[in-house]
């Protein structure tokens, strides 16, 4: 027998186990999935029947999916702006810090290891109690909000609590690239008469545009599969005003409808949009690291 | 000058101060209130418990089925972590060890994947548990959470096994060490750094993964921490005492996870990440 196909076998023995979850768990659901979404397959009939391209005309005029795929890139947007710029000035600030810096990350990364169903659900008590506490008997009164019941002020509520929910990870990323940074660089940069800003904004920023370029993308592709946080807080609502892509292709499923053929041909139009998404950024990102 | 710098030292400290004060809020009015009557909570949220009474939690520790609960979810996440990391250590030695087209091929196709959404592949993925009849079966799900983790695990093993000489497992194939020998005894514990990043990593996600369960069970004998917690809530939309005492019992396992492995726990993130 040759080297190779010794060597091939060998190496097929190896990574079978891995090979068979992956392909019954992934690889085929994701295949499969182009092949239903051309079905009318639904949760009450045994079998179904192909469709052609029926789905993809009807989620055309479907106003509700095209408004949970603006409301999830909307949020992604001000996610990848809010949670990264609160992320990185975290990191600069502590990354500093001789003593206490431990405390702080500590702290900073806590509400990481929670899930953001019950991170969510202790947002609803500050919400719809504790703020309103403070406004009626602190005076407060720019907390007099209906932070759950207005579409407006529930997209500021999902922001907030989905940024209090990643910002400590992405954190950890920026303080890694921070410890990158050669001490006498930065030296260096002051010593020519640069202020704190110029540094960070000509030396350290170009130094750690590689970790920028992975917390973005993390945020993008986190972002575009959202669901617990917003799942908790307004379950979409009010109406379908806070509704993502993910929660609307869910309750198209497995909530009343059950028409599980239509839902898979709106996932598949998900996957398109954030294959273009990420690749757009990719490559925005590759051209600006070079440019530095 | 030199006050100036002081200033705007204590300044940044106070901000500082303000934001893990904003992290730990939620967590610590929750904690807060979960001792109060409902009368108590309802008259003032703000206020300290005038007496520290368990009942609610004794009430809810009941209601959520909390052991039952914490046992599925320590079986998921134990379960998924062990398959996830044989499968993937196995795979990512043999693969980057390997140089043949087929290797590039194999490497490629568990890859790729990382990019698919979970909600563009949950429904077709439903299909096949029930096809498989593993709808409401723990084991069946852990087998789920290995298919869907190993890309990633087989991605960081595949680096990180770049980085270790190859000289050592040449000289044991020498000695007459067969391919399994060599990977139990020497290639696995060397591994041990990307190891503890892909436990943690993926104990984290499995732990902390609410849609997945959400889907493939349904019999409450069954359910995770996180369900058992959701459907609490729904049952009892205004009693707030029993859902932040639910919501506590829900935290309290990862933070005590948390509270022992913070450094490995911190150190996993950023290993992950760097290599990711």
């Amino acid at each position: 027998m040759k080297k190779k196909t010794k060597q091939n076998i060998s190496m097929l023995l190896f990574t079978l186990p891995a090979l068979i979850v992956y392909a019954v768990f992934k690889l085929i659901p994701a295949i499969s999935g182009i092949y239903y979404s051309m079905t009318d397959w639904n949760g009450l009939g045994k079998g179904f029947d192909m469709v052609g391209l029926d789905n993809f005309k009807e989620i055309l005029s479907d106003k509700y999916y095209w408004q949970s795929i603006l409301f999830t890139l909307k949020y992604v947007i001000v996610m990848i702006i809010v949670a990264n710029l609160i992320a990185l000035l975290l990191a600069a600030t502590i990354e500093s810090r001789q003593r206490a810096k431990g405390l702080f990350r500590t702290i900073f990364f806590m509400p990481n290891m929670i899930s953001m169903i019950i991170g969510g659900y202790m947002w609803m008590f500050i919400f719809t109690k504790v703020l309103y506490y403070m406004a009626d008997n602190w005076g407060m009164t720019f907390f007099d909000k209906s932070w759950i019941g207005d579409p407006k002020y529930a997209f500021i509520a999902i922001i907030i609590v989905a940024s209090w929910g990643s910002v400590g990870y992405l954190m950890i990323f920026y303080m890694a690239a921070f410890q990158g940074v050669p001490m006498n660089l930065k030296e260096a940069a002051s010593l020519d008469g640069a202020n704190s800003w110029q540094t960070f904004r000509h030396v350290v920023l170009p130094l750690i545009q590689n970790a920028v370029t992975i917390c973005i993308f993390w945020t993008l592709n986190a972002g575009f599969q959202v669901f617990d946080v917003v799942y908790a807080l307004t379950g979409g609502g009010p109406g379908r005003a806070t509704q993502t892509a993910a929660i609307n292709i869910y309750e198209e499923a497995f909530r009343g409808n059950v028409r599980y053929g239509y839902a898979t041909a709106k996932s598949t139009v998900l996957f398109v949009i954030v294959m273009l998404f990420t690749a757009i950024q990719l490559r925005l990102m590759k051209r600006k690291e070079q440019e530095l | 000058m030199k006050q100036k710098r002081m200033l705007v030292q204590v300044l940044i400290y106070v901000l500082l101060g303000a934001a893990a004060l904003f992290c730990l809020f939620p967590l610590l009015m929750a904690l807060m209130n979960s001792f109060k009557t409902n009368r108590e909570l309802l008259t003032n949220v703000m206020s300290f418990p005038s007496t520290f009474n368990f009942d609610n939690f004794l009430r809810t520790f009941d209601k959520m089925n909390y052991l039952r609960s914490l046992g599925n979810t320590v079986f998921l996440a134990a379960g998924g972590v062990c398959l996830i990391v044989l499968f993937s250590a196995m795979a990512g030695w043999k693969i980057c060890r390997t140089k043949t087209h087929l290797s590039a091929f194999l490497f490629g196709l568990f890859v790729f994947s990382m990019l698919i959404p979970f909600s563009s592949i949950m429904i077709p993925l439903f299909r096949v548990v029930l096809f498989l009849h593993i709808k409401n079966s723990l084991v069946g799900l852990v087998f789920v959470y290995a298919g869907l983790g190993v890309s990633m695990a087989i991605f960081l093993y595949h680096g990180f096994v770049k980085s270790i000489p190859i000289e050592l497992e040449e000289s044991a194939v020498i000695d007459g060490c067969s391919s399994m020998q060599v990977f139990f005894y020497i290639i696995f514990p060397m591994l041990k750094p990307i190891t503890a990043a892909v436990c943690i990593t993926n104990a984290l996600w499995i732990w902390n993964d609410f849609l997945l369960p959400l889907i493939v069970i349904s019999d409450n004998k069954k359910y995770t921490l996180l369900l058992s917690t959701n459907t609490l809530f729904g049952q009892y939309s205004n009693d707030w005492t029993a859902i932040l005492s639910s919501l506590i019992l829900a935290a309290i396992p990862v933070i005590i996870f948390y509270a022992f492995l913070q450094k490995q726990i911190l150190h996993g993130i950023a290993d992950g990440a760097i290599k990711g």
